[in-house]
């Protein structure tokens, strides 16, 4: 049994020589849809269920050529990475990419993790048809390889309305300005309250890493954005509802493990979601139903703080080329976790998550912590570019 | 002490769209089970649902023919309860933004005045999937049938403006006419293509409390919900008096006792936006498209056939409550009809018979031209009116023109004064009992004459000639 892999594909061989993923080797999550695998999130709520079609992440992937090598062993929903071995077969060179789920940071923290990168796309900018998670306002499908030349090639093969999924941006990308040459005329935005209560190893990466960046001729501004602590917030009570209003959906009727021994269909109902969810997924589903059903103003209340904090955010990004973000770049050991445990390495990935923006992970180079990029929204393609500038000047410091 | 009741509606009208709501499945639920189905509408992990453009239209067309206004910006929730209907847990209902608000329709009441009663929103909302309960050997089953599933609704949800049975009865007719008219579903109760709940709450007459109010659903017709409203009425009314307090739930109308009775209430609770359905936004430009594509409205039909036409507004309500119908009336008179004749014709001779057989008025091989070419010879006299009504039947019978059947079958009415007047004759000579009768003076002895004359000649006499014979013969004899 492979550590890595839940379940292998016995046919990964790409079909399509001419494709511009040919033979690239991309490693799946069981939150993503692939028809006819066992496409169970890796919760009991999903027992045996198979996927009716694929994903359009999958689809594109066929079509382009990508070799598709199984799925990876994930935490239940992907959510979190106690239990998850996302960044493994990229680590290990069993894979060259990744498509792993990203909720609160999940692709993030899993690439700094491996020493790989990782993009979470903007908001709309990839089908979420077929991606089997908890949060849909926030879960997107995030790309973890071990280049910025990867992400974007896969990107590129990945982008685009599908006429499925209408959340997708339809208009045409917005013309990004040209790059900077190297590291000067760089502006990178450090967010003050970002730093506080960090991990001191991981404040003092990245301090490093900026250090060596701002040697190399990139200025670094300090944006205060003093509400900053209000991310984890909205995180844990507007995904948190989303999450208990739509888990409904995985309802252990059609699939998933049934206990035996309910008196009618009520009792079945009761007893089916009581049994499925593992406790750190039932527990935010319950913290959800507080708010929903018990707290509800309080739910709407988070939605317009939501809304506040992506207004702030935008107007941070003028001024700079990219936010600068600390990242956390190891998981406490251990299948399973509390939920306070499970978000705990999520501090600074949430700010992406809610706002909608694209975020990049640079893996750590030597003295260097990790990192991580928060771009403009729907300016993925040049915020990989930055991403690979920076990782080679952090590098060329070592 | 004397109660009245407060009552407000919430209509469900099924869209007669091609697909679903958030597929492209097909909009049948009466096809074999789970025939029309998908993993969208099936609800299964990884779904994505679409809006449905050609819905959206239908339903906005339906908001401004009930001349609600619709909204700038409106948006789907999760509306969250749990039963083996929606085994996803929610479903997809517009709670918070709805398309549509305002607008009102006015009817008349048992005394006879006009009551404008308000509409509170109008929102767009995906069908539950159908149960279906059987006997599997001596074992009772339930089967979940997902056609259903996803289908196109909107949700028309009055204030609480009624007060009787027959308001809601006279608002439901009212608001099916006008929903036919925009031709966004066939809205029968019967069928299920319209389902109404009523909010129903009792206080002492001339108060304007509100009091706790009990819902009453599973009415399958117009009349059921007149029926169950009086009920239920009747029965918080008893229950007031009584000194009981009337407790919110549910109840479901028993069409067989004609009593409503309690049922166990759904786990229902506050709705969440959904994330997956992008918000609506209409421009005014957009609106003012559609509102291009709205018909003329019964309301606005009736006072325009009242001005263009001299009838009463009675018939004018009669002809504009079936759009067909008034199209039918107008294009006879346009073929040179008289109105009178034209309206006579539709209500009493064209619609009994198109019922008759099973046809549509506007489908009906008797064409308001074909028709036309009869009344023609009826209003020249050529025929009489019981030979007119035969020429009807004949009509519907063949696809030749009216002139041709009079022609061949011998209608033609006999205006010959000479051949009347010797049937005349004939009939004085046979019947001197009645013509001693009209010398004295007894009135309806004339009346008889003539219908004897009528029945000599088989029917084609002329009428009016037959008097006139008769009275210049009774004068002169
Ligand atoms: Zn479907």
């Amino acid at each position: 049994m492979s550590p890595i892999y839940r379940f292998e594909n016995p046919d990964p061989a790409s079909a399509l020589p001419d494709g511009p993923l040919h033979g690239m080797r991309v490693a799946l999550q069981s939150t993503v849809s692939v028809a006819g695998w066992p496409t169970d999130a890796d919760s009991a709520a999903l027992t045996d269920f198979t996927a009716l079609e694929d994903a359009t992440v999958v689809q594109r992937l066929r079509q382009a050529g990508a070799a598709l090598t199984g799925l990876t062993r994930a935490s239940e929903f992907g959510f979190g990475l106690h239990g998850s071995q996302a960044g493994e077969a990229v680590r290990n060179d069993v894979a060259d990419a990744e498509l792993v789920l990203d909720m609160m940071g999940e692709c993030r923290v899993a690439a700094a993790r491996a020493g790989a990168f990782g993009l979470l796309p903007s908001v709309g900018l990839v089908s979420r048809l077929g991606l089997i998670g908890l949060i849909p306002s926030m879960e997107r499908c995030g790309l973890l390889a071990r280049s910025c030349d990867t992400l974007s090639t896969l990107l590129a093969a990945l982008a685009g309305p599908d006429g499925r999924d209408l959340t997708l941006e339809e208009a045409p990308l917005p013309s990004l300005a040209p790059l900077p040459k190297d590291g000067h005329g760089v502006t990178l935005g450090v967010i003050p309250q970002a730093l506080e209560g960090l991990p001191a190893a991981q404040a003092e990466g990245f301090r490093a890493a900026l250090d060596r960046l701002a040697a190399a001729g990139v200025t670094v501004r300090e944006l205060p954005l003093p509400e900053y602590n209000l991310f984890d917030l909205v995180h844990a009570i507007v995904g948190a509802v989303e999450a208990s209003s739509c888990a409904g959906r995985y309802d252990s009727v059609r699939y998933g493990h049934r206990p035996p021994g309910a008196k009618d269909w009520n009792e079945m109902y009761l007893s089916a979601r009581g049994a499925a969810f593992g406790t750190c997924v039932k527990s935010f589903l319950v913290q959800g139903a507080f708010f929903q059903f018990e707290r509800y103003a309080a739910y709407e209340n988070a939605c317009r703080i939501r809304a506040r904090l992506v207004a702030a955010v935008q107007q941070l990004m003028p001024q700079v080329d990219a936010l600068a973000l600390p990242l956390a770049d190891r998981v406490p050991e251990g299948a399973t976790a509390t939920l306070a445990e499970t978000r705990a390495p999520f501090a600074s990935t949430l700010l992406a998550s809610v706002t909608g923006q694209p975020a990049l992970a640079l893996p750590a180079a030597g003295a260097y912590g990790a990192l991580q990029l928060v771009g403009s929204r729907l300016g993925d393609a040049r915020l990989l570019a930055l991403g690979g500038m920076l990782a080679a000047l952090c590098r060329e410091g070592k | 002490m004397d109660f009245e009741a407060v009552i407000g509606l919430e209509i469900h009208v099924e869209l007669n769209c091609a697909t679903k709501l958030f597929c492209d499945c097909p909009n049948r639920p009466g096809d074999e089970p789970n025939a029309n189905t998908c993993p969208t509408c099936l609800w299964m992990p990884g779904a994505a649902p679409r809006l449905s453009q050609a819905a959206l239209e239908k339903a906005a067309l339906l908001c401004l023919g009930l001349g609600s206004e619709l909204q700038p910006l409106s948006a789907f929730d999760q509306k969250v309860y749990y039963y083996p209907d929606l085994p996803k847990g929610y479903q997809l209902s517009q709670a918070h933004l709805p398309l549509s608000r305002g607008g009102s329709i006015t009817v008349t009441n048992e005394q006879g005045e006009a009551r404008t009663l308000r509409i509170h929103h109008i929102h767009m909302e995906e069908d539950v999937a159908k149960l279906v309960h059987e006997l599997e050997g001596r074992q009772p089953i339930s089967l979940v049938d997902f056609n259903r599933a996803g289908a196109p609704l909107v949700e028309i949800v009055t204030e609480p403006d009624f007060r009787t049975p027959y308001e809601a009865m006279e608002f439901l007719k009212a608001l099916r006419t006008q929903v036919r008219y925009v031709g966004a579903s066939e809205c029968s109760m019967e069928n299920g293509t319209m389902r109404v709940d009523a909010n129903i709450s009792v206080r002492p007459r001339g108060t304007d409390q509100m009091n706790t109010k009990v819902e009453v659903k599973n009415m399958n017709s117009v009349r059921h919900v007149g029926d169950a409203i009086a009920f239920e009425t009747a029965r918080q009314s008893a229950a007031v008096q009584a000194g009981e307090t009337v407790v919110q739930h549910t109840r479901l109308w028993d069409p067989d006792k004609k009593v409503t009775l309690p049922m166990r209430a759904k786990f229902e609770g506050p709705c969440v936006p959904d994330p997956s359905v992008p918000a609506i936004e209409l421009t005014p430009a957009w609106i003012e498209s559609l509102r291009a594509r709205l018909p003329e409205m019964p309301t606005a039909k009736a006072e325009r056939l009242v001005k263009e036409h001299g009838i009463s507004a009675e018939d004018a309500a009669f002809l504009s409550a079936d759009t067909d119908v008034a199209d039918y009336f107008e294009a006879l008179t346009a073929q040179g009809v008289t109105t009178k004749m034209a309206l006579h014709w539709t209500a009493t001779q064209v619609l009994p018979a198109v019922r008759e057989r099973g046809q549509e008025i506007s489908a009906c091989s008797v064409t308001p031209e074909r028709l036309a070419g009869l009344l023609t010879l009826l209003a020249r006299d050529e025929i009489n009116a019981n030979a007119a009504r035969d020429v009807l039947v004949a009509l519907f019978e063949s696809d030749a023109s009216a002139e041709t059947i009079v022609n061949e079958r011998g209608f033609r009415q006999i205006s010959d004064t000479g051949e009347l007047g010797a049937l005349i004759d004939q009939v004085l000579a046979a019947e001197p009992a009645a013509l001693a009768d009209v010398r004295n003076g007894v009135g309806k002895a004339m009346g008889f004459l003539i219908g004897q004359v009528m029945q000599a000649s088989q029917g084609k006499a002329n009428p009016k000639l037959i008097k006139e014979l008769l009275a210049k013969k009774l004068k002169t004899s």
